[in-house]
This record gives structure tokens, C-alpha cells and sequence, in this order.
């Protein structure tokens, strides 16, 4: 409505609708208000995603942090010639076979000598790990002149001592609900305070396999399954992700034909993990005849589960530097290949590295295509080759997850906290990658 | 005697139009020339570094060119110039063959340097590109050093012998693009750290050091500041002596000081060419009477 | 829909172009009419009249700094080029053409107060070619404003070759007055005052003539000053 006094040109608005009225005051009241408002969800969202990632953390490594520690025995073994080498034969073979435990019992015994009953002496014998034997073994190994004499060896003691040490066993229980008897409780209580019970850095965890009894488990195979599983998958995945990516935007025209393609890869990208476990026991396995559990199997299928996203990393990196590089190249007289080499890839390589790690992070923690290709059996040797049977950390998380007992508790958080541990260093390295090949243009 | 009454006189509606020349076909601002039309002026010259006959482009269904022609002679500035989406850009393009990177896009007719056909199948389409130098509208050095970025041309053709001689090479170029003075005590930082103006004269320094014989500038001070353009259409005028030059210019005063030809494109037709001088004082086609007097466009 | 006719996309452009059009002929109405003014005040023998003109040329003049003015501005602030330009400088010249014309129409009137000083009043028959030349003048400086006006090309040629008309009126009359002379040497004093005005009159042909070939420049951008009639007609057929 344009009243008569409101200047040509001008629309009239009615006064407490204009700039600074009051009808104006109250909406900009509103609007700020809605304002805040709006910056208040974005960060109350923050705070709970926050929240949740503190807690898992926390519950994590509250329960983890004990496994890197591990209680050991002293015991004070004597290597007698009788028990090693009855019949004179010192043979590296006859030697690796002898009678170890013997050894560990009698010298468990021989710190408490007053116990005599055939059945205490047996509780006696259960606080030392079945450990105790192999480390013995390679102690005569190394050294084959020990036998014959005296030595103090510190030998790690079972899971349940374990516990007790760290508190975790309640001793108020009564006897018939603990692991532990009040007996056997009476003997940790006076081996640790004559200095005969210790904790330490449980260095097992990193360095062996898997194994029946929690306080011998470590994580040292899965990591190196880990490990190999990944190299093949980088191996694999980078250069054919960059290669088809460079193919399909460099190259390839524009038609039906790729826009399918490149609707089937985004597909891919998002096809449940198992699936291509599936295809990978039914291609390289049992076609193939590749063998089983191991991880160059392993890393074929998370190269598969890869690819698409390194794929589409690679092609999001290649379509964000500018035409006008890839034209000032052309107008140079570059070829297509100069000019893709020379100025498109080394722009592009801080994304496609980026997209790189992150789906290799991803493929380090996938467990269900391992699951279908035979990594998640029971395997306790470190693998040695690409061909060994392995297991991955998800896998091993995954195992450990389903035992029973309270020690293997305590080592799947561990486990969880290395391979979180690996992921931030991934994520870092992809981070650090990027700021240090990102260059302006 | 009669009293003459002057404002009935400029009231008069005859006056308030400039009579039509001649018997013209109207022409809209909107639509094409009619079919058939014919470029309005001398399209050859005596001495042509390229020819443009009947050359037709077309972006899928769309013909973006209709049956151009033009020469391009030696050692001129020819100014092309017209409303967006004309084709000019387009018709740059095809001289050096850029438009082959677009999938959609076909060309016929005959384009020639030197009497011989760029769309032979036998010729060498990246020879071509560094025989007929291209400079963009956005300033686009590599994000490489200064030295590097004219460097590269010289390198990837083995223009040069030894380090010696690229380090001449490089500082030859960059003298001749009037660059060399404030740039040759930092030659190894990165190009893309000088300012819009030098960027610029960087990247026609990377375009003179293959040594060029045509350089097409496709509106190559539309993001630079007057002083910059002023040092740009300066430099233009001293590469002339070497070379020749075609320039897409969105600005008429840019293309009446550069150039001594003007072409003047319309919805993909070229409608009119001719000197400059004459194309800015008396076009003979009225859609050129319109452009370039800011009746449309 | 021609293109020329729409317009140029900034109005305020066509309004200032406009303007300066209006200017310039609304001056050649002026200097027309002190020409018309100051031949009558001769046939009136009206010395009122006379000084009247004289003192207007001032306002002549103020139109050629306004006009100037002007085309500085449109120059300066439009670089106009095509059409606009030759609009523009052929205003100019015109203008400064015009300003020249209104310079010889104050002559002619101080003439009238000369010889109407309150001496003995002059031979008529000194007087009647004036009154021929002054009509041929006027209608030329007439014809070439309107061409002007109506962008009139063949209007333009016709005033052009026109200026020989006048050109022989002044030969013819020039003779006659030197034969007044030489009969009466007592009307050699006026017979100069009279030479005076024939020769303004003769001027403003020149000048009349000038503005028509501006019209040809103006319409069909070419330079005719300076040829001959033949290659102006041609010109304006071309």
C-alpha cells in the first residue's frame, strides 16, 4: 500500500514495520534469541558425541590399562642334570623335549617346604603359569651349561594370581566362589612379602600369540597379521584406486557407460563388509585355492573392500584442482600424460593419500570379511610370511571378547587400546601427508 | 522569413533515430543472424599467419561457430570481440585445437598455420600448442617456482641443451614479458606468490619461451587491476613485432587500444571485420553499431 | 526490431546525448533568429533592434561554453565510440560553427548602427542585395539545422552544393557595389559598410555549408569537407 506522502519511488511500509520499529525490535529480539539457540544444539550435540567417546575411552582403558602389566614368580630352580638328562643325551632335541615342569614344580615346592599333602602341593603348583616350563626350556636353550646348577628365574604366575595382585579378586568371597583358596592366598601373601612376587611390563603381551591361558595371550601375532594383511591391501588398493581413478576422470568420456560405472563403484563403497568375505572364500579360496587364514588372502579381500573408497578419494582429489592447471598445461603443449604426472597427480596426492589411509584405517578394523576367509581361528604361532595362517587385532578383539575369563577381559581392552593406539596413527599420518604435500594454488 | 521553432524541431520523432544506411536485413539483439549471413568487411589479409575457412563448431546439438572465416595475419593484434556466449572464446580455442579436451565438441572446416591444416590427422596436436601459445583469462601459473614454471615449456619440448641455457632461456622470457626486473632475485619462490598483474605477464612468459608463433589471449585482463592491464596491453604491443597475436577482450576500449584488426562475433556468427580504427568510428553492420556503442550486450 | 533504435542500455546515456542535441539546435534557433533580427533592423532601419542583436551575442556564446561543456564531459565520462562519437564531435563542430555564425550576425548588426549613425542615410539600392543574400543565408543555415535534426543525409548535400548559389549572389553583388563606387565616390563609405554585411552573409553560407557536411559525416561516417560537389553527391548516394 503506497501512501501519498511517501517519496516517488519508495515503497511505503507501514512505520512500525520500517527498520527500528517496534513491530522490527520484536522480530530482531526473536531472531536473536533463535540464533543462540541454534549455536546452543550444535554445541549441546558436541558435548554429548564428546560425552560418549570419553566414556568408551575411560571404560576402555579402565579395564585395559592392567593388562600391560603382569604378575611374575621368583622361583629359585634348580637345573639338575637328573631331571634334564637322565640318560646323558644333551642333544639340542632331547633337550627341548625334557621334562620342564618337573623343574617348575620342584622348585615351587622347595619355597614352601613345609607343605607336604599331595593335594595342597598340587594348589602349590597351580599359582605358576604352564608359562613357566618354556621359559625354563629357552633359558637351557640359550645356555645349555645351567644344567647341573642353581638359578633364580622369574617366571610368570597364573591369571588368578594375577588377579589377586591387582585387586581385581575379591577376597571377602567365600573360599567355594573364589578361583583361589584361602590356602593358595596365604602363599601369594607370603611370597610377595618376602619380595618373591612382582609386577612388570608385560612384555608377552606384544611379542607372542595367542594362547589357552590369559596370562601367556598376547597380541603379537595379530599384529603382524595385521600388519601383513594391510601391506597387501596398500599394495593393491593404492595404485589400482589411483590408476582407475585417474581413468575415469582424465580419460574416460563422459557417457552411460561411466556414469554406471561410477554409480556401481559408490555402490560398492557401500556393500556390507561380510559380503566381500564371501566373495573372497569363494574366489581366492576355494577357486584360487589360495590358502586359508592367511593374510594375503586377508589383504586381497580388504583390497577389494578398499578400493572404492580409495577410488572415490582419488577421483574427489583429482576433480578438486583446478582446470585451469590441467588447460595452463595443454596450452604449454604438454601431452596428457605430462600433464597429469607433472601438475594434476602431485596436486591431487595429499587427497588421494588422505582417502588412502583413511580406508586402509578402515580396513585395519573390519573383522567380518576376516571372519568368512579363516582369520578368526585359534592361532598361536607369530605368522612369518603372507602365507602363514593369521589372525588380525579386530579378529583377536573378537576372540578374546567371547573367553570367559577375567584375565581375557582386561586383554581385550588392551587390545582395543593398540589397535585404537594405530588408528590415531594412521589418522595423524594422514593428517601430517596432507599439510605437508598441500600446496596453494 | 519564418520564425524557426526549435523545440518543435526536437521534438520531432525523425530525429530521434539515426537513419538506416542502407537497405540492411533488421538484426535483433537476441537471435542470430539469419541463415546465410556473410562477414560484414575484409576477412583476408595480405600476409596470413593462420586462415579460418567455413569453420563450424558445434557443443552437441549446439552450433556454437557458423561457418567462420577469418585470416589472422603476421605480426597483428586481432581483437575479437562480441556479448557472452558469442563464440569468440570458442573460436580462440579452436585455433590451437583446446577445444579437442571437450568431449562434446566437433569441429569442421579448415583451420591452417602456414598454409598447412591443425586438424590433419598426421599433425601433432601438442606441436601445435606450442607453436600456437594459449594465455587464460585467470592468471594460472603452476604452483612451482617462478624459474620452473617457465622453465617447463623449454624442458618438455628439449628446447634447451644444458642448465646454462634454460637459465638464459628463463631470463629471456621474463625480460621480454617485462617481468625479469621484479622477479630475478626471487626466481625460486612460487609463481603464485607474485601479485594478479605479474602472475599474468609469468604466465605469458611461460607461453613466449617455446617460442610461439601465434599467442591466443583469452580475456587476459579480466581480473586485473588498470595498471596491470595497462602494463599487459603495453607488453601486447611490443610482443606484436614477434608474433601474432588474437585476443578475446570483453573490454571495447581494451580491443580499440591493442588491436589493428577487430572481429566482432554474434551468436556464434562472426558478423563483421575490419580495422580497428574503422570498427570504432563507423561499423558498417548495425548489430556492430550496437555492440560497441552499449546499445546491447 | 532494429538494434540501433533501442537505445543504449544505460538511459541516462541517451538522455545526456539527447540533451546536447537539443543544445545544439535549440543555438541555431537562437543564432537563426539574430540573423533574421539583424537583416530586419537594416530593412527597418531600426537601430533599437541592431543593438539588441549585438548585446544577445553573449547568449550565443553562453551556448558554446555550455555545449562544450557538454561534449568534454560525454567524451571524458562515455568514450563514446561508432555513432555516439560522430554525434558528438559533429555537435562540437557545429557548435563552434554556429557560435561563428552568431559572430557575423552581431557584425551585420553593428553595420546597421553604422550606417544609420544619424548621418545621411544611405542608397537604397546599396541595400537590395542584402536583403537576397540574407534570405539564401538564412535558408541554408535553416535547411542545414534541419537536416541536422532529421539526420537527413540528401537534405545535408542539398544545402551543401546550395553554397554556390550564394557564393555567385556575393560575386555578382560585389561587382555592383564596386560600380556604385566608382559612379559616386560619396557612397564609398556606406558601399564598404554594405561589403561588410554581404561578406558576413557569405560567411554564414560557409558556415551553413560546414554543418550540412557534418550531417554527411554524422549519418554515413565519412569526411566530405574538401571535395568537390560531384564526389559529395556521390557520397551521399554511396
Amino acid at each position: 500500500m503506497n501512501n501519498a506522502t511517501s517519496p516517488k519511488g519508495i515503497y511505503a511500509i507501514a512505520p512500525e514495520r520500517r527498520l527500528g520499529g517496534a513491530a522490527h525490535t520484536a522480530l530482531v529480539q526473536r531472531r536473536k534469541a533463535a540464533e543462540k539457540r541454534f549455536r546452543y544444539y550444535g554445541l549441546g550435540a558436541l558435548v554429548v558425541s564428546l560425552m560418549f567417546l570419553v566414556l568408551l575411552f575411560a571404560s576402555i582403558i579402565a579395564k585395559g590399562w592392567t593388562a600391560f602389566e603382569q604378575t611374575y614368580l621368583r622361583l629359585d630352580v634348580d637345573f639338575a642334570t637328573d631331571v634334564l638328562v637322565p640318560d646323558g643325551d644333551r642333544s639340542e632335541q632331547a633337550l627341548s623335549s625334557a621334562n620342564y615342569p618337573a623343574l617348575v614344580k620342584n622348585a615351587i615346592w622347595a619355597a614352601f617346604p613345609d607343605v607336604t599333602s599331595r593335594g595342597e602341593k598340587r594348589q602349590l603348583q597351580d599359582l605358576v603359569s604352564s608359562g613357566a616350563s618354556f621359559e625354563l626350556r629357552n633359558i637351557v636353550m640359550n645356555d645349555p651349561s645351567v644344567i647341573g646348577t642353581q638359578r633364580s628365574v622369574w617366571v610368570p604366575a597364573t591369571a588368578f594370581v594375577d588377579s589377586l595382585i591387582k585387586g581385581q579378586m575379591d577376597r571377602s568371597l567365600p573360599e567355594s566362589e573364589r578361583k583361589l583358596s584361602d590356602l593358595q592366598i596365604s602363599w601369594v601373601d607370603h611370597l610377595l612379602s618376602n619380595g618373591h612376587i612382582e609386577k612388570r611390563f608385560n612384555t608377552m603381551l606384544f611379542t607372542d600369540g595367542d594362547s589357552r591361558d590369559p596370562e601367556l595371550a598376547g597380541i603379537g601375532g595379530a599384529i603382524m597379521g595385521s600388519l601383513y594383511t594391510m601391506l597387501v591391501t596398500l599394495l593393491l588398493s593404492f595404485p589400482i584406486g589411483v590408476a582407475a581413478a585417474i581413468y575415469l576422470e582424465e580419460f574416460a568420456p563422459r557417457n552411460r557407460w561411466t556414469d554406471l560405472i561410477e554409480v556401481n563403484i559408490n555402490n560398492l563403497a557401500a556393500v556390507p563388509s561380510i559380503v566381500y568375505g564371501l566373495l573372497g572364500l569363494a574366489v581366492f579360496i576355494n577357486f584360487l585355492g589360495l590358502p586359508r587364514s592367511s593374510p594375503l588372502v586377508g589383504g586381497l579381500v580388504l583390497t577389494l573392500m578398499t578400493l572404492p573408497v580409495v577410488i572415490i578419494a582419488s577421483r574427489a582429489a583429482l576433480t578438486s584442482v583446478p582446470p585451469s592447471i590441467r588447460e595452463a598445461a595443454l596450452g604449454m603443449g604438454a601431452s596428457k600424460m605430462q600433464t597429469i604426472t607433472h601438475h594434476v597427480l602431485p596436486l591431487a596426492m595429499p587427497g588421494m593419500l588422505t582417502g588412502a589411509i583413511i580406508g586402509m584405517a578402515r580396513a585395519l578394523g573390519e573383522t567380518a570379511p576376516l571372519l568368512m576367509i579363516g582369520m578368526v581361528a585359534f592361532i598361536v604361532d607369530v605368522p612369518k610370511s603372507l602365507t602363514d595362517p593369521a589372525t588380525a587385532l579386530p579378529v583377536q578383539i573378537y576372540l578374546w571378547a567371547s573367553s570367559p575369563e577375567r584375565a581375557f577381559v582386561e586383554r581385550t581392552s588392551a587390545a582395543i587400546l593398540v589397535l585404537l593406539a594405530f588408528m590415531v596413527l594412521m589418522n595423524a599420518l594422514a593428517v601430517v601427508l596432507r599439510k605437508r604435500f598441500e600446496r596453494r594454488w | 522569413m519564418n520564425q524557426p521553432n526549435t523545440l518543435t524541431r526536437i521534438e520531432d520523432p525523425a530525429m530521434a533515430e539515426i537513419q538506416p544506411q542502407q537497405a540492411q536485413p533488421t538484426f535483433s539483439a537476441t537471435e542470430p543472424a539469419p541463415e546465410g549471413h556473410r562477414t560484414v568487411g575484409k576477412i583476408t589479409v595480405d600476409n596470413p599467419k593462420m586462415s579460418a575457412r567455413d569453420v563450424n563448431v558445434y557443443y552437441g546439438e549446439k552450433h556454437a561457430i557458423k561457418h567462420v572465416e577469418l585470416d589472422i595475419g603476421t605480426n597483428e593484434v586481432i581483437a575479437l570481440i562480441g556479448p557472452s556466449g558469442c563464440g569468440k572464446s570458442t573460436f580462440l580455442r579452436t585455433l590451437n585445437r583446446m577445444n579437442d579436451t571437450i568431449d562434446i565438441c566437433r569441429v569442421t572446416g579448415n583451420i591452417s598455420l602456414d598454409g598447412q591444416d591443425i586438424y590433419d590427422r598426421r599433425l601433432d596436436v601438442v606441436q601445435l600448442r606450442a607453436r600456437v601459445g594459449m594465455v587464460f583469462q585467470k592468471p594460472n601459473p603452476f604452483p612451482k617456482s617462478i624459474f620452473d614454471n617457465v622453465a617447463y615449456g623449454p624442458k618438455i619440448h628439449g628446447m634447451t641443451s644444458s642448465r646454462a641455457e634454460l637459465e638464459d632461456l628463463v631470463r629471456w622470457s621474463l625480460e621480454k614479458a617485462g617481468l625479469w626486473h621484479e622477479v630475478k632475485d626471487r626466481l625460486e619462490q612460487p609463481g603464485t606468490g607474485l601479485s594478479g598483474g605479474q602472475q599474468q605477464r609469468l604466465c605469458i612468459a611461460r607461453a613466449i619461451a617455446v617460442s610461439p608463433e601465434v599467442i591466443l589471449m583469452d580475456e587476459p585482463c579480466s581480473a586485473l587491476d588498470p595498471i596491470a592491464t595497462a602494463k599487459i596491453e603495453e607488453l601486447i604491443d611490443e610482443l606484436r613485432e614477434n608474433y601474432s597475436i588474437v585476443i578475446v577482450t570483453h573490454s571495447m576500449q581494451q580491443a580499440a587500444r591493442v588491436s589493428q584488426r577487430t572481429a566482432y562475433f554474434h551468436l556464434g556468427d562472426l558478423i563483421e571485420v575490419g580495422e580497428t580504427e574503422q570498427i570504432f568510428t563507423n561499423p558498417e553492420h548495425k548489430l556492430t553499431e550496437g555492440y560497441i556503442t552499449g546499445r546491447f550486450g | 526490431m532494429s538494434v540501433s533504435t533501442d537505445g543504449h542500455t544505460v538511459k541516462r546515456y541517451d538522455q545526456q546525448l539527447g540533451d546536447l542535441r537539443s543544445l545544439v539546435l535549440e543555438m541555431g534557433g537562437l543564432v537563426e533568429d539574430q540573423i533574421q533580427r539583424a537583416v530586419q533592423a537594416l530593412q527597418d532601419e531600426d537601430l533599437g533592434t541592431a543593438r539588441e542583436v549585438i548585446a544577445r551575442d553573449h547568449v550565443v556564446n553562453g551556448f558554446d561554453v555550455r555545449a562544450d561543456e557538454e561534449v568534454v564531459n560525454l567524451l571524458a565520462l562515455r568514450q563514446p565510440v561508432g555513432s555516439d562519437l560522430r554525434l558528438i564531435l559533429s555537435m562540437a563542430k557545429t557548435v563552434t560553427d554556429l557560435e561563428r555564425i552568431g559572430d557575423e550576425a552581431q557584425k551585420i548588426a553593428r553595420m546597421v548602427t553604422h550606417i544609420f549613425d544619424g548621418s545621411s542615410a544611405p542608397n537604397q539600392k546599396l541595400l537590395r542585395d542584402v536583403a537576397g543574400m540574407a534570405k539564401l543565408a538564412a535558408n541554408m543555415l535553416h535547411g542545414a539545422l534541419d537536416a541536422l535534426a532529421r539526420m537527413d543525409v540528401d537534405r545535408a548535400i542539398e544545402i551543401a552544393c546550395g553554397d554556390e548559389e550564394l557564393d555567385t549572389e556575393f560575386q555578382s553583388a560585389l561587382r555592383r557595389l564596386v560600380t556604385f563606387m566608382m559612379e559616386d565616390p560619396r557612397t564609398i563609405g556606406h558601399a564598404i559598410d554594405v561589403l561588410f554585411m554581404i561578406k558576413a552573409l557569405e560567411r554564414i553560407g560557409d558556415h551553413a555549408k560546414n554543418i550540412a557536411e557534418y550531417v554527411v559525416y554524422l549519418v554515413k561516417g565519412k569526411d566530405v569537407r574538401h571535395v568537390s560537389i560531384e564526389s559529395l553527391s556521390a557520397a551521399g548516394k554511396g
